[in-house]
């Protein structure tokens, strides 16, 4: 260990550490716009600037620890510093906050009210450049409000490693370019740029425009795009800033997600599956419970479903991988001694969709495979032939594949053909309207927290199990 | 002649730059001799003991960089040539590579030796063009005669050259940068640390001399390092090649011996200012360097200290010479226009800074200026000071400031009469 002195405060460092990470440690702020812990240091913005004492000023993101070295975060020279590289930086910056999806989560903004506070000592007119530049179906480039960080070429060169972005030209006619042999259309991380981006050069069409970020409120979950679990924020309405005269489904629908950083499994990365989580929740929802396809009320269809597995002797059950840890402990607990259970996928890679990479993405489509067969086994979905009744939980399933004559139990939550060919079809609440936890492929568990409320009209699966058990606790 | 001559020793010939006539003047005999009767410690040794100084524009001792590199750490170590002469005003190196390539070869044969270089290079700035014919003729003939790519005698030393031409760019003269565009990327400048010499050329441990640092090593192993120190003065010893332009009758190469005194240099070597004008200022070392007016450069003697004390250095010895008459905005622009277009953009001080810069001065050539504009630039200088990772921000705002501090009159009459006082002339 290393002792060195920040602002007159006595630290200890490894010796491998820098003095910009010794100082955030303990509690220091330095404000940084190229430097990122997951990428190499580029040292170009100059934000970090700190004093050494008897040294001068040099960037504390690429300065080793020595002992005994007294460093300096915020001294007068720090802070003129600091203004003139705001200055510097906002120069040829269009500072159209208005306009820029970035406003509310801005580090130039927020560095701007805190270091700087100042109007322009330029009066010239500002630089023009290339603006709603399509880098992909995905991103929009703004090189206007680009700062040359480089953290975005840094992330596509050493994350991603698609080495889909560049930069052209030099001095402040630089531009961030798409390469011309590389697309970032195929690289599958390349939305966290838009995260990465310390200003609004790197929009995402999807959520442009769509709302003000101090509208939204984020929501711990976790995306169920694959076996890897990555943690996520997924950000909607806040309960404050309901909108009244739009449609009321804009109050309760995902707006955006963002990744939820987490160093045991995902780091500060997802990918873009995990963007696009409103294309898997918010598919046209099944809240209507039904008996062959005869509309009836969830408390009938729960009559129904309650009948028919008393009166069956062989009852048998596929279970869902993409349900909660609770929901499937529900089921061990309530119906386990009943049913015959296994494991089915729910889900299969779509076609074009990265199957498994080096950084995040697993081949497993699913997101709690391993919870599921912790308490279910891992033996393949096949029923015995004796099977006279079987629930079927989730997505995925082949009606055709199932032992002939027995009747079908149906939970699952969107809206299927197969729903109207269950004898009782139950509708489910989707992730995003309960509390629960998945375990990933790893084994680490993480929790997700609701977003919305469920309509009543749904059933809440750790619910449901105890009330298709009752009877029978009741009758023994 | 001003001084004594290390380099130009020999009269220039059409054939003078062959690796015959190199022979014939005792060329390669200093290497041959090293490999059999020195070791590479003692060629470090009479480098250091010689005090030579990079004769790029930095001055930084030739033999303390070379220290850093570690011999037998079992990891490749490279030697690189900078030969990216960019600095406006300086042709020096040029002359080395046209006339005397063999002689920059010998001495980077002698310093991989020292250095346990396999592998070195040449990275040769991309307009030149006889410059570049004759390097790459020398290094095959180099080839060809056996002192490149085997083992040379019994030694066991071998050493390869690779002449790498640049594409245009000034930032990589700076050796970091020179790296960058070397290894195939945008010639970026990289933050210290680590330095070259520890992690360079391919993260390994790289040694980037000036052409004129190199082509002094032969001479310092072959005659001592004592006799190097004769020449010139205590604190900068042996000569500096001397590009001089500008309003001078006789522009051109010289070699000067550290020390000599500069009037005399203007007048009597060079012949003195063109046209017998009064001289107005001096740049003494490449348009980085800060300007000197004529009566700093009287009393002045050619030297690195006597320079850096009078707050200027003799740079990359591009020395620019300006009569009296000459509009010092004008002048600025033309300055600013080359950082601004030579800044390569990688950080924010200097890629928004020289630029800013450029704009403010051009409308102060258009008379456009506004009273705030010399506040201004010297805001835009003092915080590219330092602050930048390569020196062409620094130097940028040195140029400034300089112009500014002993010019200042030109510029408020630019400014308040929106017109220049000499009307613009520079030539």
């Amino acid at each position: 260990m290393t002792e060195l002195v920040i602002n007159g405060k006595p630290v200890q460092a490894r010796a491998d550490q820098t003095v910009l990470e010794v100082a955030l440690a303990s509690g220091f702020y330095v404000p940084t716009f190229c430097w990122h812990p997951q990428l190499s240091t580029a040292g170009n913005c100059r934000m970090c600037l700190v004093e050494v004492e008897g040294r001068g000023l040099d960037i504390a993101c690429n300065m080793p620890v020595s002992a005994g070295m007294h460093v300096l975060t915020d001294s007068e020279d720090v802070k003129a510093h600091r203004k003139a590289m705001l200055q510097f930086i906002t120069l040829n910056h269009p500072v159209d906050c208005g306009i820029c999806d970035k406003a509310g989560e801005c580090r130039l903004q927020d560095y701007h009210y805190t270091y700087n506070g100042e109007r322009s000592k330029s009066g010239d007119p500002k630089l023009r450049s290339h603006k709603l530049v399509n880098l992909s179906d995905r991103i929009l480039l703004d090189n206007e409000r680009c700062i040359l960080c480089l953290r975005c070429t840094r992330f596509t060169h050493e994350i991603s490693k698609s080495m889909a972005l560049g930069v052209e030209r030099r001095g402040d006619a630089s531009a961030i370019c798409a390469a011309a042999d590389r697309s970032l259309a195929l690289d599958p991380y390349s939305d966290n740029l838009i995260d990465l981006c310390p200003v609004g050069a790197l929009q995402s069409r999807e959520f442009l425009y769509k709302a003000r970020v101090w509208y939204l409120q984020p929501t711990a979950s976790i995306c169920p795009g694959c076996a890897r679990g990555c943690t996520v924020q997924i950000w909607h309405r806040k309960a404050d800033w309901q909108l009244k005269a739009l449609d009321a489904r804009q109050n309760s629908c995902i707006v955006r997600v963002t990744p939820l950083e987490n160093p045991a499994v995902n780091g500060p990365w997802i990918c873009n599956k995990g963007r696009d989580l409103a294309r898997i929740f918010e598919r046209r929802r099944a809240e209507q419970a039904m008996l062959k396809g005869t509309p009836v009320a969830l408390d009938a269809a729960v009559d129904a479903a309650r009948a028919l597995i008393q009166g069956a002797r062989h009852p048998a059950a596929l279970i869902s991988n993409w349900a909660s840890n609770e929901e499937l402990a529900a089921f061990k607990r309530h119906l386990g001694g009943r049913f015959t259970a296994r494991v089915k996928r729910d889900c299969e890679p779509q076609p074009g969709e990265p199957l498994q990479d080096d950084l995040l993405i697993r081949a497993d489509k699913n997101p709690n495979t391993a919870g599921a067969q912790a308490l279910f086994g891992d033996g393949p979905p096949t029923l015995p032939a004796a099977t006279d009744l079987v629930l079927i939980w989730g997505e995925g399933c082949d009606f055709a594949a199932l032992p002939h004559g027995a009747p079908v139990i149906y939970l699952n939550s969107y809206l299927q053909p197969e729903n109207g060919h269950a004898d009782v079809f139950l509708p489910l609440s989707v992730q995003t309207e309960r509390r629960g936890h998945y375990t990933n492929f790893a084994g680490t568990v993480s929790e997700f927290q609701p977003c919305f409320r469920k309509s009543d009209s749904v059933a809440d699966a750790e619910a449901l199990f105890e009330a298709l058990a009752l009877p029978a606790a009741v009758s023994a | 002649m001003p001084g004594r001559q290390l380099l130009m020793t020999f009269p220039l010939t059409v054939g003078s730059h062959t690796l015959a006539e190199y022979r014939a003047r005792g060329g390669y005999t200093t290497l041959e001799h090293a490999l059999q009767q020195r070791t590479p410690q003692e060629i470090t040794q009479a480098v250091t003991a010689a005090g030579l100084q990079g004769r790029g524009g930095a001055m930084f001792p030739t033999g303390r960089k070379w220290a850093v590199v570690v011999p037998g750490d079992g990891q490749p170590h490279y030697l690189v040539a900078n030969a990216d002469e960019g600095e406006p005003g300086t042709f020096k190196d040029r002359w080395i590579l046209e006339h005397a390539p063999h002689l920059l070869l010998e001495g980077m044969l002698l310093s991989a030796y020292a250095l346990e270089a396999r592998h070195c290079f040449i990275y040769i700035r991309g307009e030149f063009d006889l410059p570049y014919r004759r390097v790459a003729a020398a290094v095959e003939e180099a080839y060809a005669a056996g002192w490149l790519g085997k083992p040379i005698g019994d030694s066991g030393f071998a050493c390869d050259i690779v002449v790498y031409r640049g594409a245009g760019a000034y930032v990589a003269g700076e050796a970091s940068g020179l790296l960058s565009s070397l290894e195939g990327k945008k010639s970026y400048p990289r933050n210290r640390p680590p330095r070259l010499t520890v992690r360079g050329l391919y993260q390994r441990p790289t040694v980037v001399n000036n052409v004129e640092s190199l082509s002094n090593v032969a001479g310092i192993v072959a005659h001592g390092a004592a006799a190097f120190r004769a020449v010139g003065t205590d604190k900068s010893p042996g000569t500096r090649l001397i590009s001089v332009s500008g309003h001078i009758e006789r522009p051109g190469v010289y070699e000067v011996e550290l020390g000599y005194p500069w009037r005399r240099f203007i007048d009597e070597d060079c012949g003195g200012v063109l046209g017998d004008r009064p001289l107005k200022a001096v740049i003494p070392g490449g348009i980085s360097s800060q300007v000197l007016t004529a009566r700093e450069v009287e009393t002045l003697h050619l030297s690195h200290e006597e320079l850096w004390s009078a707050g200027s250095t003799l740079g990359t010895g591009g020395m620019i010479v300006i009569a009296e008459g000459t509009c010092m905005v004008h002048l600025l622009q033309i300055m600013l226009r080359f950082y601004h277009h030579e800044s390569c953009g990688q950080c924010t001080p200097c890629r928004e800074g020289t630029g800013w810069m450029h704009r403010i001065i051009n409308r102060i050539v258009a008379g456009e200026g506004r009273p705030e504009d010399i506040e201004r630039l010297y805001y835009i200088a003092k915080y590219n000071d330092g602050t930048t990772i390569c020196g062409l921000g620094d130097a940028a705002g040195y140029a400034v400031s300089a112009m500014l501090d002993k010019f200042r009159d030109e510029f408020e009459f630019s400014i308040a009469h929106k017109r220049s006082r000499y009307e613009g002339h520079i030539e």
